[in-house]
């Protein structure tokens, strides 16, 4: 089956269930359609896991004016169609009204695809066990430090469709392949991890993730205590500060929180929020990215916002009924299965999340911002703890293993756990430096290495 | 559908995989529905009604697994998923050089029904809604909350297991929940409650002493109230006693999965090689169960089919063995506990944990807070997050000082952190009631298996340095 075939076959399974949704008489239907064919490898010191199949799920929204019901289930069968469409009724029919809601998506409108690589489809579980082996290769596992090692590999096409009752039907492919390696390693009573990754639309080369990932976790051995307190700079490796604003970001930037009165920038349109150098931008175009689609979630042509610009802020992110609300338009950034990815799409509506957040790239790498501090910290891996930020003060404290001290512009050592407080607001307002290094984190956020002051830094 | 259909259907995977040369051949078919509903401000601001239904079939080729899965219940699929099981299992069987094999054990036929006395899907959706506007309703009569939140959900269905060994399993998973969440901003502060739990019943749970809309609006509404004037924390290493909840989300998430096996076998654990040591100080012990006298999520079998019972982890400080799937359980020689669990059809079984809780001691609660002295009582948390290195940090969302051998002032949102295997050996008793919860919301997760239902809890336990992060 071809990439086009399966756009054509959720296409067609959507149609089909507006037109079952006619003749049941529901007033408004919305019909999310997904298929995903999946094979994943792991091999983590030994223990191989492979698995592999298609995943086939509906999501249905059913309007009675404002009453809402939607209901899910996985397969494509006929009967299932029917059930899941007469579930979403009749959950409608009891529904208080939802005053917010203003309809589904009338018109068919479509914005570019991402990159699409066919090839992803001819691949399997031998393709992957290749992968895992180049990647073995690279990397010598009788070094006693290594307690252990894994790789991996996944690879999936997937394509969805939108209908609507009101006229709505669109549909949207990817492809995606990715690999990973992860290392255990520990020295001296000194036990650190580390990993490395790709994840991409395309095939790629394997080459220098296990390095990558092996040297990262073997220079973290003979860690030092910090030994007290102290505000420093932080310079933060650009996958771990993506994962560091991912999480400042996802409550300002929400048009949800904007519309429910708990964005602690609500009141802040058109002011500076952050040192003027920031200038970040909600990306669903960005071709090589799995954000790219030709629509959102709800059937709304992806596109690209700027919501930050040289520090001041310029709107939120919106959905169609969260737009409408604010008095904005969508902002194309309908999602469904959690604000930052996670439970199968078809099994929930549509809420408002990040595609691809970018922060613009300024100057200086990594290497030149430490060279230029003083005194301070190297943030090498994901603290632990980003959750426990409060949202409406911006206050968080977190715990962070994999940090080097920096003394007169060079790595003295690395350390042992040490916790890193703030908050994240005067943190946007204290960057120092934005390095011109982006990389993909594996977020739905991409930023370039970052200097930030005002950390105190403790153990 | 007819259960003698869905066995039939199995047991052709069983035949075929066999015959194209699977070793041994696991086939089950899930068939699981769920309700959600969310009331935010009186709104519904999202309800769903989600039916999870496909299979998934094992093959094991000289030690090493492959696992394909289809939605389709039809012949031709089961069978197009059995051919691509066995190639998984037979084309990845010479990288994989930890053969996890297993000993043929008597086949096992068990079909046990739900007997629950108000089964979820007997009534209408209003009805579930009806709910949450009783338990935002009581909320209200405490506060004047900001933003009120309502949380309901329910997961029911079917489980069917077959395996080469002739083994035909049918059960009914079971789980119905209620939280109620209330919210003040003011003064650029926020307040926030959670409230409500879940459990293995049908609707009289919500009947129950404890478990009614009333008691958990209610009782969300004055932790938010308390909240407001919430006090810092004192911030460095406490004596701290942590309830049931708390003690049972920390021993679940920093214990647990370092105990679980395939973490053991790869040597990433920890707790690798060290069966016989102590670990903890002579006050702690450690059980997963599958179904307990204290309550928790209900699971007879495991996705091997393996009869679930009590696993001691820990006692009296001691490490006694790890949680098995049948694999590693025949590596490690080891008793199998019935540990081998997949969230659906969609995934393979991993080994996963049970209901996860500590053992019970000797102490009143008074005796408990007398102990500790000065300190925090850590009640409730929101959001956890550990490392494979035993480290860990918990936001402590609903806390007291204790102060003078008495609990006193509500506390702020705190962080709780440390490292597990450092913490146990600062156990210093435990109190003699055990209380475990279970619930749809939350779960477990691992390997993008989010969301098992799991039990978890345990007496009051004293732990001393426990690294308290200050307010936020």
């Amino acid at each position: 089956m071809s990439l086009e075939d399966i756009r054509n076959k959720v296409l067609g399974i959507a149609d089909q269930t507006v037109k079952y949704a006619r003749d049941l008489k529901v007033p408004s239907a919305e019909i999310f359609v997904i298929e995903q064919s999946t094979t994943s490898l792991t091999d983590n010191k030994g223990k191989v896991d492979s698995r592999d199949g298609i995943i086939q799920g509906i999501g249905i929204r059913a309007a009675i004016g404002k009453q809402l019901g939607f209901a899910s289930s996985t397969g494509f069968e006929d009967e299932t169609l029917k059930s899941t469409l007469q579930a979403a009724y009749n959950i409608a029919k009891v529904s208080p009204e939802n005053p917010m809601f203003n309809g589904f998506v009338a018109e068919t409108k479509t914005a570019k695809e991402g990159i699409l690589d066919s090839n992803i489809l001819n691949l399997e579980a031998d393709d992957l066990i290749e992968k895992c082996n180049i990647m073995n290769q690279e990397v010598d596992l009788s070094d006693k430090r290594i307690i252990s090692g894994s790789f991996g590999s996944n690879i999936s096409h997937t394509g969805y469709a939108i209908g609507t009752t009101e006229g709505c039907l669109a549909s949207s492919l990817t492809t995606s392949f990715s690999a990973n390696s992860y290392f255990v390693v520990t020295e001296a009573g000194d036990r650190k991890t580390a990993g490395d990754f790709i994840n991409s639309r395309e095939i790629k080369s394997v080459e220098g993730i296990a390095p990558r990932a092996l040297n990262k976790a073997l220079s973290s051995l003979g860690s030092k205590a910090f030994g007290g307190s102290e505000v420093l700079p932080t310079v933060w490796e650009a996958r771990e500060a993506a994962s560091f604003l991912a999480f400042a970001f996802f409550n300002v930037f929400s048009g949800t929180t904007y519309v429910e009165k708990s964005n602690p920038w609500s009141d802040k349109l058109n002011e500076q929020v952050a040192s003027k150098e920031l200038t970040v931008i909600d990306d669903g175009q960005k071709p090589d990215t799995q954000a790219c689609h030709a629509i959102d979630s709800e059937g709304t042509p992806k596109q690209t916002t700027t919501i930050i610009k040289e520090g001041i802020l310029q709107t939120f992110l919106f959905n169609k009924m969260y737009g409408e609300v604010a008095g904005f338009a969508t902002t194309g950034n309908a999602q469904r299965g959690g604000p930052m990815g996670g439970a199968a799409p078809y099994e929930s509506t549509p809420s408002v999340g990040f595609n691809q957040i970018l922060v613009e790239e300024v100057a200086k790498n990594l290497n030149e911002q430490i060279a230029e501090m003083d005194r301070g910290i190297l943030i090498t891996g994901t603290p632990i703890g980003l959750f426990t930020a409060n949202p409406v003060t911006g206050d968080f404290s977190v715990t962070c293993n994999d940090t080097f001290l920096i003394e007169n512009g060079e790595k003295v050592h690395p350390l042992k756990s040490v916790s890193i407080a703030g908050n994240y607001f005067e943190t946007l307002n204290n960057i120092r430096f934005i390095g011109n290094d982006r990389e993909p984190s594996g977020w739905p956020i991409d930023t370039p290495s970052m200097t930030f002051t005002g950390h105190t830094i403790s153990d | 559908m007819e259960k003698d259909y869905v066995f039939d259907l199995l047991q052709k995977a069983v035949e075929k995989g066999q015959k194209l040369g699977g070793e041994f051949i696991e086939a089950r078919y899930d068939d699981l529905q769920e309700t959600t509903i969310n009331l935010t401000n009186e709104m519904v601001k999202q309800s769903s009604s989600l039916h999870r239904k496909g299979i998934g079939v094992m093959a094991y080729y000289n030690g090493t697994p492959g696992y394909s899965f289809t939605p389709e219940l039809s012949k031709e699929s089961i069978e197009e998923a059995t051919i691509r099981a066995v190639k998984l299992a037979k084309s990845t069987d010479n990288r994989n050089t930890i053969k996890l094999d297993f000993d043929e054990i008597p086949s096992v036929k068990d079909k046990i029904d739900a007997k629950l006395k108000k089964h979820p899907r007997d009534f209408e959706f209003g009805e579930k809604l009806e709910l949450l506007k009783r338990g935002v309703g009581s909320i209200k009569e405490e506060i004047e909350p900001t933003t009120t939140t309502g949380l309901y959900g329910e997961s029911y269905g079917e489980k069917y297991f077959v395996n080469s060994e002739g083994s035909e399993i049918f059960w009914v998973p079971i789980v119905v929940d209620l939280r109620m969440i209330s919210v003040i901003i003011k003064d650029g502060q926020q307040a926030t409650a959670f409230e409500g739990t879940g459990a293995s019943k049908g609707f009289e749970f919500f009947e129950m002493k404890g478990s009614s809309p009333e008691e958990v609006g209610k009782l969300s509404g004055k932790t938010c109230k308390e909240a407001l004037d919430a006090v810092a924390a004192p911030a460095g290493k406490t004596t701290t006693l942590v309830s049931p909840q708390m003690g049972g989300v920390v021993v679940h998430e920093s214990f647990g999965h370092l105990s679980e096996s395939d973490f053991v076998v790869t040597g990433q654990s920890p707790l690798s090689d060290r069966v016989g040591e102590q670990l903890g100080s002579d006050h702690v012990s450690i059980y997963d169960e599958g179904i307990t006298e204290y309550g928790g999520y209900y699971l007879p079998y495991d996705d091997q089919g393996i009869k679930t019972g009590k696993t001691v982890l820990l006692e009296d400080g001691i490490l006694k063995g790890y949680l098995h799937n049948r694999g590693t359980a025949k590596k490690m020689n080891a008793e199998m506990t019935g540990n081998s669990r997949a969230i659906n059809f969609l995934f393979n079984p991993i080994v996963r944990m049970k209901n996860t809780y500590f053992g019970k001691g000797d102490l009143t609660f008074e005796e408990a807070v007398e102990q500790v002295g000065t300190g925090v009582y850590a009640v409730d948390m929101s959001g956890g997050q550990v490392g494979l290195d035993g480290n860990f940090m918990f936001n402590c969302s609903k806390g007291y000082l204790i102060e003078n051998g008495e609990i006193t002032k509500p506390i702020k949102n705190t962080a709780l952190s440390g490292n597990i295997l450092e913490l146990l050996k600062h156990v210093q008793g435990a109190t003699k009631e055990i209380k475990i919860k279970t619930g749809y919301f939350g779960g477990c997760g691992k390997n993008g298996q989010n969301g098992l239902a799991v039990g978890y809890g345990g007496p009051n336990v004293i732990m001393g340095q426990v690294l308290v992060g200050g307010a936020q």
